[in-house]
C-alpha cells in the first residue's frame, strides 16, 4: 500500500488465543483539493458501489452467521470467511471515505486495490467462545456511539449491510439531517466547501475520516473479524495527526480517576451550576449587544465585556465538563482559569475583521451543524462512560478524549458567536493554542 | 463589653421575645377553649371490618416510617463522621464544595431511604392503594432529588456566605433568611403543582365559591389535581399565600366520594385558608428553625462551623436529629390546625353526618386508623385521629344553635 500509513500485520501464532492487533485506518496523504464536478455529483457516482454494496452485505449476512456458528464451535472464524467479511468492511470505509468527500478519487470495486482510505485488518485470530456468543449484546455501546458518529453507518437493517452509503444518499441531498450524525454534518458542509472552494476543509474531513474509522471497527468487532474491542480515541486516530493551530483550545490534565458517588449523582449535582449557567446566559446575551457593537465600529473588543465572556465560556466548559464526565471534580461557580482539569483557552482581545464580525450571526450556522452532531457523541460518551465510571471508578480514555474534543469545539463555537475571536471554529480532533501574536506551538496539546 | 457583644445580646432577646410571640400567634385557635368531647369508642363508630383492616395497614406502615427515619439517621451518621473526606472531589472553593457536601449527603439519605419507600409502596400496592410501579417510582424519587439539591443549595450558599462574613452569628440573619426562602416557595406552590384542572361540577363549584365568601377568602380557587394514575387514596390541600391561594382536590375524592362529603373537605382546605395555617407553618418553620441553626453552630463549631465545607455533613446530621426530635411539637401543632379546619368545615357546611360518614370513609377506603397508639401519634399524627374528628363533629351538633 504505497503511501499508507501503517505496518504490516503480525502472522498470529498458530492454536493460541493471542490478543489482536488494532483494526487501523490508513489514509494516504491528501492535498485536500477536489474537483467540483465529482463533490457536486459525489452521492450520484457513488451509486454504482452503493448497488455492489447492497449484493455483497446480503452475502455477508449469511457468511456472519456461518462464522457466528464457526467461531462457536471451534473457537475461530474460518479464514474464506474471515477474509470474504474482511474484505466487505474495508470496501464500506473506501466507500464512505469516497461518499463523506474524505478522499477524491473514485473507489475500486470490491476493495481490489489499496484506496486513499482504507483499513488494515487483523488476520484470523482465536476467539473467546463467550464473546462470540455474546458479542450483539458487547456490541450495543460501540454500536451507540458509532452511530453518533457515522449514523446508519453502523446500522445493518433491512436486510443489507449497506454501510452509511444508502443513510447519506437518501437523507442528505434531500435536505434531510433527522440522523444527525457527526459524519453527515460534516460531510454536507465539506460538499459545499467543495463545490465552491474545490477544496476539503481540514477539520471536516479529519472528523469525518474518525467517525468511518471508528465505524469500520465496530464494523470488524461485530462481524467477528477481530475479538478487540473498539477504540473511540479520537487521539490515536490517524485523523487526528494533523494539530491545527487556533486560538481556542482546551487543556487537559484530567487523571481520569472518577468518584462512584459524584457519577452516580451526576447529572443531579450539574442541576444548580445548569441553573446558575442559564442565568449567566442570559447576562452573556445582554452583554453581547455591546460587545457587538465595539467589535464592529471599533475593529477590536472591548475589554472588559471580552474579559466577561471569556469567563462565560470558561465556566460553560468547566460545567459541561463536568457534566459529560470529561473531569471528575465539581466545578467552581465563577469559571476562574487554573482552577479545573478541562479548561478552555482563549484568547485575549485583538482586531477583528469587520466584515466576519457583521456576518458573524450567518457564518456560525454551519458551525452549529456540527456542535449539534458533536453534542450527541458527547451525550453518548457521557452515557456509556457514566456506566463504566461507576463499574470501575475510571472514565474510559477514548470517551473522556472525544467528550474533551466536543467541549473543545462548542468552546470555539461560543468563542466565535461571542466575537471573541474571529477565526472560525476547527471540527478537526486536534488543536493547538495559538493565541494571536503568539509564536507557534511546537507540539499538539495533550487533549488526551 | 464590645458593642459587636451588646449589638449580639440585644439581637438574642428581640429573637426570644419574637419566638415567644410567635409561638403564641401560632397557637391561637377558634375552637372553643371549653369544648368538651364526648368519649367514643371506635368500635361503637367503624365497622369492626374496617377497624381491623386499618389497624394491620397502619401497625406496618408505621414501622416501615420508623425503619426509614432510622436509616436516615444512620446513613446521615456515618455521613456526619466520614463524608468530609469527599471535599477532594471538588474544585469549586468553600461554598461551592460545601454545596457539593451538602447534596450528596441528601443523595446518601436517598439511597438509604429507597427501600423503606419501595416497602411502603409494596404494602400500599397490597392494599390497592397505590398505582405506581416499582421502577417509576424510584426513577420519579431520584427525579425529584433534584429540587431538593437546588433548595440545599440555594440554603447552603445563605448560610455559608452569611458564616463566612458574620462568623458565628450567622444564624441571627441566616434563619431568618432561610424562613423567606420558605416562604417564597410557599407563594410559588400553587404553580409547582402538576396536573391541575378547574372543578368540573357546575353545582360543586359554585357551593365551593360560596364557602370561600362565607370564609372571607372568596378570592381562593378550588381546583382538582388528576392522580389516578398513582394512587386510589383521596386526599386534599390548601396551598399558597396571597394572591395564588388555592384549594386542590385530588380526583379520587371528587370522583369516589359523594358530593355532601366533598363539601365537607371544601370547606375544611377553605378554613385552613381563613385562619392563614399557611402563614403559621411559616412560623412554626421559623420556630423551628431558629433554635436549631444555633444548635447547627454550636455543634459544628469544632469543624469550624459552617465557615467550612466540612461542617456541613455534621450541620446535616444536626438538622435531621432536631428535625425528629421536634416531631412531636410539630405534628401536636398540626393537629391544632387540623382541628381548626375541622370546626371551620364544620360551621361552613352544617352538616356533621356528612362529616362524620367522611371519617368513616376515610378508615374504608384508605384504611386510615381511626385510634393510633400514643407514640404513633406522637411521631407521625399530623391529623387529628378519625375517632376524634368524629367526636369534635358531636361538639358542635351539641352547641349547635
Amino acid at each position: 500500500m504505497e503511501g499508507l500509513e501503517g505496518s504490516p500485520p503480525a502472522e498470529p501464532e498458530p492454536g493460541r488465543e493471542v490478543a489482536a492487533p488494532p483494526v487501523r485506518l490508513l489514509l494516504a496523504p491528501d492535498d485536500l483539493e477536489r474537483s467540483r464536478l465529482t463533490v457536486f455529483f459525489r452521492a450520484l457516482l457513488a451509486i454504482p458501489h452503493f448497488i455492489a454494496l447492497a449484493l455483497y452485505g446480503l452475502a455477508v449476512i449469511f457468511a456472519v452467521v456461518l462464522a457466528w456458528f464457526a467461531a462457536l464451535i471451534i473457537g475461530r472464524v474460518p479464514e474464506g470467511l474471515h477474509h470474504f467479511i474482511a474484505r466487505f468492511i474495508r470496501y464500506v470505509t473506501q466507500v464512505n471515505g469516497y461518499l463523506y468527500l474524505v478522499a477524491e478519487p473514485w473507489p475500486p470495486f470490491f476493495a481490489d486495490r489499496p484506496y486513499a482510505v482504507d483499513l488494515e485488518l487483523p488476520e484470523r485470530v482465536r476467539q473467546s467462545r463467550w464473546t462470540v456468543l455474546g458479542r450483539l449484546i458487547l456490541a450495543l455501546p460501540a454500536l451507540a456511539l458509532s452511530a453518533a458518529l457515522a449514523g446508519g453507518g453502523a446500522s445493518f437493517s433491512g436486510g443489507s449491510i449497506s454501510g452509511s452509503s444508502s443513510s447519506f444518499s437518501s437523507s442528505s441531498f434531500s435536505g434531510d439531517f433527522s440522523s444527525g450524525d457527526l459524519v453527515t454534518a460534516c460531510a454536507f458542509l465539506a460538499w459545499w466547501v467543495g463545490v465552491l472552494r474545490a477544496r476539503a476543509p481540514r477539520g471536516l474531513r479529519d472528523a469525518a475520516a474518525y467517525a468511518i474509522g471508528y465505524a469500520a471497527q465496530v464494523y470488524a468487532y461485530f462481524l467477528l473479524v477481530t475479538p478487540r474491542y473498539p477504540d473511540s480515541d479520537p487521539l490515536k486516530s490517524p485523523a487526528a495527526e494533523h494539530a491545527e493551530p487556533h486560538p481556542v483550545a482546551v487543556a487537559n490534565a484530567d487523571d481520569l480517576r472518577r468518584s462512584r458517588i459524584t457519577v452516580f449523582f451526576r447529572g443531579l449535582l450539574a442541576l444548580p451550576h445548569l441553573v446558575w449557567l442559564a442565568l449567566w446566559s442570559l447576562v452573556a446575551l445582554l452583554a453581547l449587544i455591546p460587545h457587538s457593537l465595539g467589535t464592529l465600529f471599533g475593529g477590536r473588543a472591548p475589554e472588559r465585556i471580552h474579559a466577561f465572556l471569556s469567563r462565560f465560556v470558561a465556566y460553560g466548559t468547566h460545567v459541561n465538563a463536568f457534566l459529560w464526565l470529561a473531569a471528575n471534580p465539581f466545578p467552581g461557580f465563577t469559571g476562574e482559569p487554573g482552577t479545573y482539569p478541562v479548561e478552555a483557552q482563549l484568547p485575549m482581545a485583538v482586531r477583528q475583521n469587520r466584515w466576519i464580525t457583521f456576518f458573524r450571526w450567518l457564518l456560525i450556522l454551519p458551525a452549529f451543524l456540527v456542535t449539534s452532531a458533536l453534542g450527541a457523541v458527547q451525550f453518548i460518551a457521557g452515557f456509556l462512560g457514566w456506566w463504566a465510571a461507576l463499574v470501575t471508578g475510571r472514565m474510559p480514555e477514548g470517551l473522556r478524549n472525544l467528550s474533551v474534543w466536543a467541549l473543545r469545539y462548542n468552546a470555539q463555537v461560543q468563542a466565535y458567536g461571542l466575537l471573541l475571536t474571529d477565526r472560525y471554529p476547527y471540527a478537526g480532533p486536534v488543536v493547538t493554542w495559538a493565541p494571536p501574536g503568539a509564536p507557534p506551538a511546537p507540539a499538539p496539546l495533550p487533549e488526551g | 463589653m464590645s458593642a459587636r457583644r451588646v449589638l449580639l445580646g440585644v439581637l438574642g432577646v428581640a429573637l426570644a421575645a419574637g419566638w415567644v410571640l410567635l409561638l403564641l400567634w401560632i397557637l391561637r385557635t377558634t375552637v372553643p377553649g371549653d369544648l368538651g368531647l364526648p368519649h367514643l369508642s371506635a368500635a361503637g363508630q367503624f365497622d369492626p371490618a374496617d377497624l381491623r383492616r386499618a389497624r394491620e395497614f397502619s401497625r406496618v406502615e408505621r414501622l416501615i416510617a420508623l425503619g426509614g427515619i432510622l436509616a436516615l439517621l444512620g446513613a446521615l451518621w456515618l455521613y456526619a463522621r466520614r463524608g468530609a473526606v469527599l471535599a477532594r472531589e471538588s474544585a469549586a472553593g468553600r461554598i461551592g464544595t460545601g454545596m457539593l457536601l451538602g447534596m450528596l449527603g441528601l443523595g446518601l439519605t436517598w439511597f438509604a431511604q429507597i427501600p423503606f419507600g419501595v416497602a411502603e409502596l409494596w404494602w400500599e400496592r397490597r392494599h390497592h392503594l397505590a398505582r405506581a410501579g416499582y421502577l417509576a417510582y424510584v426513577i420519579q424519587d431520584f427525579l425529584s432529588l433534584g429540587g431538593q439539591f437546588l433548595f440545599a443549595c440555594f440554603a447552603l450558599l445563605i448560610v455559608m456566605a452569611l458564616a463566612g462574613r458574620l462568623g458565628s452569628a450567622w444564624p441571627f440573619v441566616g434563619a431568618p433568611a432561610l424562613v423567606g426562602v420558605s416562604a417564597l416557595f410557599a407563594l410559588a406552590s400553587p404553580w409547582l403543582i402538576p396536573d391541575q384542572h378547574p372543578l368540573r361540577d357546575p353545582s360543586l363549584a359554585a357551593t365551593a365559591r360560596r364557602f370561600a365568601a362565607q370564609e372571607g377568602v372568596g378570592d381562593a380557587e378550588v381546583r382538582v389535581q388528576y392522580v389516578k394514575r398513582q394512587t386510589t387514596a383521596p386526599n386534599a390541600e390548601a396551598v399558597g399565600l396571597g394572591p395564588g391561594r388555592r384549594v386542590i382536590l385530588w380526583d379520587t375524592l371528587v370522583d369516589g366520594f359523594p358530593r355532601r362529603q366533598v363539601r365537607v373537605v371544601i370547606g375544611h382546605e377553605l378554613g385552613h385558608l381563613a385562619h392563614r395555617h399557611l402563614l403559621k407553618g411559616i412560623g412554626l418553620s421559623a420556630l423551628f428553625l431558629i433554635p436549631a441553626a444555633f444548635l447547627i453552630e454550636l455543634l459544628t463549631r469544632r469543624r469550624g462551623g459552617l465557615r467550612e465545607p466540612a461542617a456541613v455533613p455534621l450541620a446535616l446530621l444536626v438538622l435531621a436529629l432536631a428535625q425528629t426530635l421536634a416531631l412531636p411539637l410539630t405534628t401536636t401543632v398540626s393537629r391544632r390546625f387540623e382541628t381548626e379546619a375541622d370546626w371551620s368545615a364544620l360551621r361552613t357546611t352544617r352538616d356533621p353526618a356528612a362529616d362524620r360518614a367522611l371519617f368513616r370513609g376515610f378508615t374504608h377506603r384508605a384504611y386510615s386508623d381511626p385510634t393510633s397508639p400514643w407514640w404513633a401519634h406522637a411521631l407521625f399524627d399530623d391529623h387529628p385521629t378519625g375517632l376524634t374528628r368524629i367526636e369534635l363533629a358531636d361538639a358542635w351538633e351539641a352547641r349547635r344553635p
